[in-house]
């Protein structure tokens, strides 16, 4: 059988489709694992070191996957010694312990280049509005820049801004952050983060760029101090880490110092009032001031604070995700109004664990029972075959489509995919059946399909359409919609590729059976 | 050819069942309605609340226990996986009881609640509302426009095609701008104004389209009655499912009128049979797909369940209303024009 143009254009679009999903070399040939995630403050960060780079080697032992990188990781020592690390961005050599390599996470390089959404691998979605305060495009710009510089003290790498428009014209800003995520990330996101660093009702300095130059963030400056424990049990754990202040913040420092008096206690000498530390007005931490500051343009400040737990360990995780809350919000200054979280999703990693391919599965064995139905009807089994092959084909234009313009499958548009196949079998059938009209010449009946079928995706179209959001000069912005657009978008292009390639060729191979 | 002769005499009447049916489903909306201030339950993400899923072992019982001695005011479930065991707990509460929710979990499990062995979803009351009436814009949009575009392919008329894509265009800006925004009666009367128009153009210059709403607004409602009936809630992501539903209902429609309207001379039982047929088999293809799928993914118990669901009752209906109240209408247009 000779194959027409319209298959030819089909069948290309499948093999390209799955170059772009699987890679070239295909990805699942290679093994290997990845750093899925990686402590922005330890050491092997400071190494340059990150997240998605690929382990190839630790020690000459090569690393196909995690049992691999398990034996290889226990072969160390716990006290710091030599260690080669190969990766596909380089090597590092440097003097690691065991206990270095707890701050990474590491899992197999995955199959496919697509990415899957928060609802499938886990993370979290934060809607983030201000309480009172109707915030323009432009303010939530501003605030996406502040929130992604907090961000960045944790090192994240897949973290998604995007902005959703109200019906009332308000904004919102929303952040996606995929995968394993630092615990309350949501409050850093919606925090107004106003510091003050107080002595009695007066400003020394304020958290931002003009009064702060620099915060330090590893090594003696920035560290886990000392751990006891509470009276009721509690265990508590402090940390400190050094700032540096700006000429005029150090300046203050000094005036206000000058007219304090000194305290001689048994522990020391100290100014009469101490320094406190206010985060949105809440005083977290107050510091006796030693006497030797007094009149001191002191550029060099210690921020301290503390974390609890039940368990030492825990104390020391919380000790540190405060620091690093502390830090974001120095380092960016506050928001000129206050913040409310409107909604917030998170997703547990685990969660999402073989979902995927129950999915897979879900799908392939309803092309199967499809199938079924259609050589009950029929009794061709060519046809039958011809109809699952067509399908699959489609599901994997559309995932590469996706893949392509790097969109991220969701439960939404795994939804939509669904719905695109459904719509792609209905369009075969009455192909099948308007072939088999015996009065009609084959070129009428299948002129008429096409007809049908492009009346059902005109239709099906433009009930598409409010949920993509282009329609906001309308004033239809569809914000809840705005986490279905996945949804929108997946079937918008299963419908185009039905109509545009599988469909066409589909009606030539039933041309051609005949 | 016995049936062919009953249905030839019968087929205006059997338009009574589908009428009396959608009049009660009617009825029973506008009351729930009434009751409810919502045309059906919503879940946490259109009123605002808190959802967390535990991933525990811990028997649902000890949860229930411990939660109501807490005062909290909760709902809960277990998850199971294929095997039938148990792997999290969820448990939902309102908007203001989400941090009290919180500590008293961590005292159920002893520990606190990380990424590790929970998840959590949360939304704020004034967001939820404005996503309920997003959505409920959204559909009534999709509805409108999909009529509108079905009218534009089978009627030739270059006038009034023009007026049906201004009042198209017209209904788009009204919805966004004026829908849920003053007072009711006001966006009540200018919606009714537009879409009366709209219909009314439909049904005076090309039955084969109103036929066509008309089915897919009978699949809607008669889909959410059975909804509401079940106590089901419906999320953000149940638009996902009226949607898909509008698509495959217009689908057959759209098959059936070109097959008896778009020849001349025509043999209508003819065309309605060889419809059937081909109409049969696109929904039951469609309806087995989704049922072997929500199988195989109920127990994750994710959006799929809620969209998986509406659509296997909305396709249900669907077989009813394209073969009796769309082909009825139908053939009841073909019959007059001969």
């Amino acid at each position: 059988m000779k194959l027409g143009f319209r298959v030819w254009l089909w069948l290309s679009i499948v093999v390209l489709s799955i170059i772009i999903i699987f890679g070239i070399p295909p990805k699942f040939f290679s093994g290997g694992v990845i750093i899925s995630a990686i402590d922005s403050d330890s050491k092997l960060y400071e190494e340059g070191i990150r997240q998605d780079m690929e382990l190839l080697q630790v020690n000459n032992f090569i690393i196909n996957s995690v049992e691999d990188y398990v034996s290889a990781i226990n072969s160390l020592s716990t006290e710091s010694s030599r260690v080669d690390i190969l990766t596909d961005d380089g090597e590092f050599i440097g003097l690691y312990s065991l206990n270095d390599f707890n701050s990474l996470v590491i899992k197999k390089v995955p199959m496919t280049r697509l990415k899957t959404g928060l609802d499938l691998q886990g993370g979290i979605r934060v809607l983030v509005g201000s309480t009172n305060e109707s915030l323009n495009f432009e303010q939530i710009t501003d605030l996406i820049g502040v929130s992604e510089e907090r961000l960045n003290v944790y090192g994240l790498t897949d973290v998604n801004f995007f902005t959703i428009r109200q019906i009332n014209g308000d904004y919102l800003m929303g952040v996606e952050i995929a995968g394993s995520t630092p615990e309350d990330v949501e409050e850093l996101v919606a925090s107004q983060g106003e510091f003050e660093a107080k002595i009695g009702e007066e400003v020394v300095f304020i958290g931002g760029e003009r009064d702060i130059t620099h915060i330090g963030k590893s090594g003696a400056d920035a560290m886990i101090q000392e751990c006891g424990e509470l009276e009721d049990g509690t265990q508590t754990c402090r940390f400190v880490f050094v700032i540096s202040l700006s000429g005029a913040a150090a300046q203050r420092h000094a005036d206000i110092t000058s007219s304090l008096s000194v305290n001689h206690t048994p522990q020391g000498s100290y100014l009469e009032q101490p320094i406190d530390f206010y985060v949105d007005g809440k005083i977290i931490e107050s510091l006796n001031i030693g006497a030797d500051l007094k009149g001191n343009p002191a550029t060099r400040i210690q921020i301290s604070g503390s974390g609890e737990g039940a368990s030492t360990k825990e104390a020391i995780a919380n000790s540190k995700d405060e620091m690093k809350k502390l830090q974001a919000i120095l380092s960016t200054g506050s928001i000129p109004y206050q913040l409310e979280i409107k909604k917030v999703d998170r997703v547990s990693p685990t969660l999402g664990e073989g979902f995927v391919k129950q999915i897979l599965l879900a799908g392939l064995l309803a092309i199967i029972a499809v199938s079924i139905i259609i050589f009950v009807r029929y009794r061709k089994l060519k046809i039958s075959a011809l109809l699952i092959f067509v399908s699959l084909s489609e599901v994997i234009i559309i995932l590469g489509m996706a893949g392509l313009i790097g969109w991220n499958l969701n439960l939404p548009a795994i939804a939509g995919i669904i719905a695109a196949i459904g719509t792609g079998i209905d369009s075969q059938i009455i192909i099948l059946d308007e072939s088999r009209i015996k009065d009609e010449s084959l070129k009428e009946q299948i002129k008429k399909a096409l007809f049908i079928i492009g009346t059902a995706f005109a239709t099906s179209f433009v009930a598409l359409i409010p949920l993509t959001g282009v329609l906001s000069f309308m004033n239809i912005t569809a914000a809840g919609a705005g986490l279905l657009r996945g949804f929108a978008i997946t079937t918008i292009i299963g419908l185009l590729v039905g109509i545009l390639i599988t469909r066409p060729a589909f009606a030539e191979i039933i041309k051609r059976l005949k | 050819m016995k049936f062919e002769g009953w249905y030839d005499s019968n087929y205006k009447k059997l338009l009574l069942i589908p009428g009396i049916l959608l009049a009660l489903c009617i009825i029973y909306l506008s009351l729930f309605n009434i009751q409810n201030d919502s045309l059906f339950n919503k879940d946490i993400s259109l009123t605002g609340g808190t959802t967390y899923t535990l991933l525990t072992e811990k028997p649902l019982e000890d949860l229930n226990n411990f939660l109501s001695s807490q005062s909290l005011n909760f709902e809960s479930k277990a998850l199971q996986n294929n095997l039938g065991e148990q792997t999290a707990l969820k448990i939902t509460v309102g908007p203001e009881e989400g941090d009290a929710l919180k500590i008293v979990l961590e005292e159920f499990l002893g520990e606190k609640l990380t990424e590790d062995n929970s998840s959590v979803e949360k939304t704020t009351t004034s967001l939820s509302e404005e996503f309920y009436n997003q959505l409920i814009i959204a559909i009534l949009l999709a509805f409108f426009w999909m009529a509108g575009v079905v009218f534009l392919i089978f009627y030739k008329g270059a006038k009034i095609k023009t007026v049906v894509v201004v009042l198209n265009i017209l209904l788009g800006f009204f919805l966004g701008n004026l829908f849920f925004k003053t007072s009711v009666i006001i966006y009540s009367v200018g919606f009714v104004l537009l879409a009366g128009a709209l219909v009314a153009i439909y049904i005076k210059n090309s039955l084969p389209s109103f036929a066509v709403m008309l089915s897919a607004f009978a699949d809607i409602v008669m889909t959410l009655a059975v909804v509401n009936l079940l106590g089901m809630r419906i999320s953000t992501a149940g638009i996902i499912a009226f949607l898909m539903l509008i698509g495959y209902s217009v689908d057959t429609d759209i098959l059936l009128t070109t097959r008896v309207t778009k020849k001349r001379n025509v043999n209508v039982n003819k065309e309605l049979k060889g419809s059937f047929k081909t109409g049969t088999t696109m929904t039951l293809t469609s309806l087995v797909a989704v049922l072997v799928a929500f199988i195989l993914v109920k127990n994750y118990e994710t959006i799929l369940n809620e969209i998986f669901t509406i659509l296997i009752i909305g396709l249900l209906f669907d077989l009813f209303n394209t073969w009796i109240t769309n082909a009825s209408l139908i053939k009841w247009y073909a019959e007059s024009k001969k």
